[in-house]
């Protein structure tokens, strides 16, 4: 797919088109252009594709094409399903301490009362904790996933649970205020089989642009009967919660995308488990002992891809640059938040010091990643370890 | 034992190929950010972090530490503050100026020398030699305008790398070196410098009540020659004489600014570009600054802006304490001058040395 001379491990961030979904969209450009809510039979056409697509898409987690709003990304769908808190007064809503920044921020804009939960040194929910601050008037919880700068994996499901126990708890003093659980899936859809159904979860956001599809699309999962309010006003389109003429080559980018994921979610995992461990191995070996990396995370309860590294006393922004030169492109926590120049949220939630977050690197693999680079990767990174410390300790 | 260089980074072109010579030449560089600014104004993103980002990556390429140095506070104190204040009198400050005197010629060389520097050094086009400041040769790019305020100890300390260079061979340089920030847009210092950017500086920071009804409400534009109002404007605040542009004066030949009457927010304009307040051929100076003892009716260069043309002057009456930048003079100019706005700088010139200057009154 990438012909390219340098070696990427920032899949977390951005992924390649796909060739074949490349393929799959380049009809919808010149060809099949029609608006897919014009009359005539052409345009049909292209809405039916449309509807297919989309079911395809909605099948690849387990629902169905009409329990989908398209959106222009995942930001878009996070502040799409936090709508539903519109509904009811004095609504609160609870996330975790290491959600992403669309999260937080929809939340803090769209609800008055914010509850963070935090996580452990892994970046686990603390679900105990969770339980207890929820109270009649929670009507929202986001829990990621999977994190984006840890790759932590949530329980979800026992969430879930617990948010059943509430609803019951609530059915049986008649009262009817419901209770949702949303996730946020961007990172985990190449490498989690999702089903909505065996997740628990009521809406559910995901993301083509981390799954070898295009930019700029995305979809909220909204389960039966949840009420949301729009995101944009206009001609009605995705039952009235986002207008805007439907992007249809993307669309069918995305769902290609989705496929292809689905399909090689088992394969991808063992190949991931494979270099993440090579990563991990060669780093450790190349360093010499010079120092001790730390990985972040539990590998059991991490997505295969992530191998989040921790130097401690380093400056991660002067690894990068170093990298950079030898063309190894990681990064240091989410983009969005490195640009700005801000503490990673993420990782002062679980506890690391300012120090240690300053030394932090984010390392996330992807399909073009072969043993080689990997190696290559783990034993400049290493060399370039040690020049650092160099330069510091003379 | 190699002499330490504490150089000032800003991510552009000039700061990054500093640091390239400084190295090659064999000082011990210390890259420094200097953080001064970082708030966005309403429609435009403050680019610090990604200043900072490219800062840092020439550091880095260059195997070389890099600190930063956190003046917000100072700046605020030092440079908006006194620029707001200005403002308020009806006058037209250059930040730059201050900034040089104030945070990057006062602060950040104060606080590299204690950490050990031996010099500082800027991506200035100027030059120092024997403690005087010297223009570059770069005659197009040459800064020693925004400097003149700077202390001669500074100025003794301080290495220009970039002062012998022509801009095109500066640029040049950082693309052979495979610096990406050959390719940057010149940043124009600090955000909210340019004439748009320093309006939404004013807007944002004259908030309290008291200021904005002070400052920020219409007011009447008034020809002088035929006393009549031709238009209104939304502050005089915002003008400054000489100014053209932004009247919202339609028709016929174009006004200029003549005049400001802060207390009653009264802007004067004329159409007669012979108009006696635009142009003097005698200019008063306070807050005077000269580095070296000036002779009795000493004729010299002045600049009155940035890259314009020298004039002839003499230069009259000093009095006070000029080496501590209190003084006061006069320029007698041999020809009739442009007048530009009250706080804006005559810079002084004897040959290629920029002697000091000072604020018009």
């Amino acid at each position: 797919m990438l012909d390219n001379d340098f070696i990427y491990l920032d899949y977390a961030a951005a992924t390649p088109v796909d060739s074949r979904v490349f393929e799959a969209m380049k009809p919808y450009f010149s060809e099949n252009f029609f608006n897919p809510s014009a009359p005539y039979l052409p345009a049909k056409h292209v809405r039916r594709i449309y509807e297919d697509y989309k079911n395809e898409l909605a099948h690849t987690i387990g629902a169905k094409g009409n329990d989908l709003v398209i959106t222009a990304g995942a930001t878009e769908s996070i502040n799409l399903a936090f709508t539903v808190l519109k509904n009811f007064e004095n609504a609160n809503c609870i996330i975790s301490k290491i959600e992403h920044a669309s999260v937080r921020e929809a939340a803090k804009n769209l609800c008055k009362d914010v509850r963070e939960i935090g996580v452990d040194k892994n970046g686990l929910i603390d679900l105990k904790a969770l339980k207890n601050s929820i109270d009649d008037n929670t009507i929202l919880i986001s829990v990621a996933l999977a994190n984006n700068e840890l790759g932590t994996i949530e329980p979800l499901s026992e969430i879930a649970e617990i948010i059943r126990a509430v609803r019951m708890d609530r059915l049986s003093r008649n009262d009817e205020t419901p209770l949702y659980l949303h996730s946020d899936a961007s990172q985990a859809m190449s490498l989690i089989d999702i089903f909505v159904s065996r997740l628990g979860v009521d809406m559910l956001t995901i993301n083509s642009a981390k799954v070898y599809g295009p930019k700029g699309i995305g979809a909220l999962y909204v389960g039966h009967g949840i009420k949301l309010s729009p995101i944009t006003f206009g001609g009605g389109q995705e039952s009235g919660l986002r207008s805007g003429t439907e992007n249809v080559a993307s669309l069918v980018g995305f769902a290609t995308a989705a496929k292809i994921a689905k399909e090689h979610v088992n394969g991808n995992r063992k190949k991931y488990e494979k270099l993440s461990k090579l990563f991990r191995e060669t780093l450790v070996k190349n360093l010499d002992g010079v120092i001790e990396p730390k990985f972040l995370g539990n590998q059991k309860k991490q997505l295969a891809n992530f191998a989040p590294v921790c130097f401690d006393g380093l400056d991660a922004e002067r690894l990068i640059f170093k990298l950079e030169d030898e063309k190894i492109y990681v990064s240091t926590g989410a983009a969005c938040a490195a640009s700005k120049g801000e503490k990673s949220h993420v990782l002062t939630a679980v506890g690391l010091t300012d120090s240690e977050i300053a030394g932090s690197l984010r390392i996330s693999m992807g399909k073009t990643n072969d043993e080689e680079q990997v190696k290559t990767a783990a034993e400049k990174m290493a060399e370039i370890v040690k020049k650092e410390l160099e330069r510091i300790h003379g | 034992m190699a002499k330490t260089v504490f150089v000032g980074m800003s991510g552009g072109v000039d700061s990054s190929v500093s640091a390239v010579l400084l190295k090659e030449q064999g000082y011990h560089v210390v890259g420094v950010y200097m953080k001064n600014w970082s708030k966005d104004l309403p429609g435009m993103k403050c680019p610090w972090a990604e200043d900072l980002a490219d800062a840092k990556r020439v550091a880095t390429k260059l195997d070389i530490d890099f600190e930063i140095f956190d003046f917000e506070t100072e700046y605020k104190q030092r440079v908006v503050d006194y620029m707001l204040d200005e403002f308020k009198k009806g006058n037209t400050p250059n930040p730059d100026i201050m900034c040089n005197q104030e945070i990057k010629f006062k602060l950040f060389y104060d606080i590299s020398r204690e950490k050990g520097a031996d010099y500082i050094a800027t991506g200035h086009y100027a030059n120092s030699k024997d403690g005087k400041l010297l223009k570059a040769k770069d005659d197009n790019k040459d800064q020693t305008y925004f400097l003149y305020r700077i202390s001669k100890d500074s100025i003794a300390h301080t290495i220009f790398p970039i002062g012998d260079m022509l801009k095109p061979d500066v640029k040049k340089l950082a693309a052979e070196k495979g610096l990406d920030n050959a390719y940057k847009k010149e940043s124009m210092g600090v955000c909210f410098v340019g004439d748009v950017g320093m309006k939404d500086f004013l807007k944002e920071y004259l908030n309290t009540t008291e200021d904005k009804e002070k400052y920020l409400k219409p007011g009447q534009i008034i020809d002088r020659e035929t006393k009549e109002v031709v238009g209104f404007h939304d502050g005089a605040i915002f003008y400054t004489i000489g100014q053209r542009h932004g009247l919202n004066v339609g028709g016929g030949l174009p006004y200029y600014v003549v005049g400001k009457e802060m207390e009653k927010n009264i802007v004067y304009v004329s159409k007669n570009l012979n108009d006696d307040n635009l142009w003097t051929k005698t200019l008063e100076l306070k807050d005077v600054i000269l580095r070296e003892t000036p002779t009795e009716n000493m004729v010299v260069d002045v600049r009155l802006r940035h890259r314009a043309k020298l004039e002839k002057a003499v230069l009259k009456n000093v009095a006070g304490d000029f080496e501590k930048g209190i003084a006061t003079a006069v320029l007698e100019f041999e020809n009739e001058i442009k007048r530009t706005a009250s706080g804006q700088s005559a810079v002084i010139y004897v040959d290629d040395v920029c002697l000091g200057g000072g604020i018009l009154k």
